[in-house]
């Protein structure tokens, strides 16, 4: 087949540039009440089977290292299970002197990340859990490694997570003894500090020694109390004697995480302290 | 051309869009990582018109919209005027053989990041710096040698001339 020589752009070729070139303008100015409707609509429809195929892959893909870690599991609980009715008995009585009862009952829905290929795609990610596995907007999704972000859009089989990353985000943080509390947001664009975070409105007279991990601290309610956020790398600026900023490592990187785990809503008034790995945010503070 | 030929045309771009809803995760860091979505609009402008290439780029970047929210509308943008780039260039100045189509895989990959960054204004600074000279670059070679392979293998398909690469 010959190629090219014959054909150079006509004038309708221009008209099609055009109109295209205007639609999207406006779908770059849609604002979010009109944006998100669509896109959720476009993923259900058109981009759902290839969703689904995405999923099934990296269901494949983790298959055999998830059968090494399930046999390695399954003879655990096989030896756990002995103890199990004086465990169930006991956390019975807990959760009855406690009172949190039904609250700590529920759970976390497990999801695949199914990353695309933009240079935003850190900022915002697609899962593969949505309404019909329980999953609702303002979840608090992690990884053991700590806090990835939280649920802005539910579709019926997907979700749209905000990371860290996203200017937008903010958590209302402390450190691991509770002795200082401040608002963790994103460093921001510029400079060496890209992809970190800082805890801001720490008051001046506080100091928090480079290494201190920090968590989120409950307050607000949408995130739990004890998810690690990351841990003090330095100071970032401080506001005329009032207040300080410091730099804050994360924990994890979105582009980093395949699988994550969105916690119930029931779950955003509990303490998740405990279920992290100690070593989950790492001590001490390098270079970014 | 062939009727049969048409077909297989089409058939190799639906490979390429499977491609990267099950293989790409698999391929190393997903910011470096080959776009089989891109590649495949690409390989389309190859024999495509202009105003055909932008059309089949502002579908291909609303789909991609659609799965990262945080730059609506700046894919469908970035592929439409990749594709129509692409499409015009080729018929105005590109020679065509596998060389010359490897530096449009990696310029159109490099551009399409570019145009996406700056549209959506949500990378500045220093996080623009990374995506454009480090990780838009590693992408745009990743796909131009995915690209090249495709070609090589299908160039019956698509009847791209190797020989003078």
């Amino acid at each position: 087949m010959a190629l090219g020589a014959d054909r150079y752009a006509s004038r309708a070729d221009t008209l099609v540039l055009l109109g295209c070139l205007g639609l999207s303008l406006a779908a770059m100015s849609l604002p979010p009440a009109w944006r998100d409707p669509v896109a959720s609509a476009m993923r259900q429809t058109i981009l759902a089977p290839f969703l689904e195929l995405q999923r099934e892959s990296e269901l494949l893909r983790t298959s055999r290292s998830r059968f090494d870690a399930i046999t390695a599991q399954r003879d655990s609980t096989a030896l756990a299970a002995t103890f199990l009715p004086e465990l169930r008995a006991e956390n019975q009585r807990l959760r009855g002197l406690l009172g949190l009862g039904q609250r700590l009952g529920s759970g976390y829905v497990p999801a695949e990340v199914l990353h695309q290929a933009a240079p935003t795609d850190p900022l915002a990610l697609v899962v593969s859990a949505g309404r019909l596995q329980g999953v609702r907007p303002l979840a608090a999704v992690v990884s053991p490694e700590g806090l990835i972000g939280l649920v802005s859009t539910v579709d019926a089989r997907t979700s749209i997570v905000v990371t860290w990353a996203n200017l937008e985000f903010r958590a209302s943080a402390m450190a691991a003894d509770g002795s200082v509390y401040g608002i963790v947001a994103p460093h921001g664009t510029e400079g060496p500090g890209v992809w970190l975070l800082e805890l801001q409105g720490v008051p001046y007279r506080q100091m928090v020694p480079q290494g201190t991990p920090i968590f989120t601290s409950g307050l607000g309610g949408v995130f739990p109390r004890g998810i690690p956020l990351g841990t003090v790398i330095g100071v970032a600026g401080e506001t005329e004697g009032w207040e300080r900023t410091y730099l804050v490592r994360p924990a994890v990187h979105p582009s980093a995480v395949t699988h994550v785990m969105i916690l119930n809503s029931g779950r955003s008034a509990g303490d998740l302290h405990g279920a992290f790995r100690a070593d989950s945010v790492p001590a001490g503070g390098g270079a970014p | 051309m062939r009727r049969s030929d048409k077909y297989r045309f089409y058939l190799l771009l639906a490979f390429l869009v499977a491609l990267e809803f099950t293989v790409r995760s698999r391929l190393g860091d997903e910011r470096a990582a080959p776009d089989f979505l891109l590649l495949a609009l690409l390989i389309y402008t190859i024999r495509a018109q202009p105003g055909k290439a932008a059309a089949a780029g502002f579908i291909v970047g609303l789909m991609r919209d659609a799965l990262t929210p945080a730059s609506f509308g700046a894919g469908a943008l970035a592929h439409t005027l990749v594709g129509y780039l692409s499409a015009w260039g080729k018929a105005v100045f590109f020679a065509e053989n596998l060389f010359v189509n490897a530096c449009l895989f990696f310029a159109g990959t490099w551009v399409r990041n570019l145009v996406i960054a700056l549209a959506s204004g949500k990378l500045r600074g220093g996080q623009l710096g990374w995506e454009l000279l480090v990780w838009s670059p590693l992408q745009g070679l990743t796909t131009a040698v995915a690209g090249v392979v495709v070609l090589w293998v299908f160039r019956r398909w698509v009847h791209v001339r190797v020989r003078e690469a």
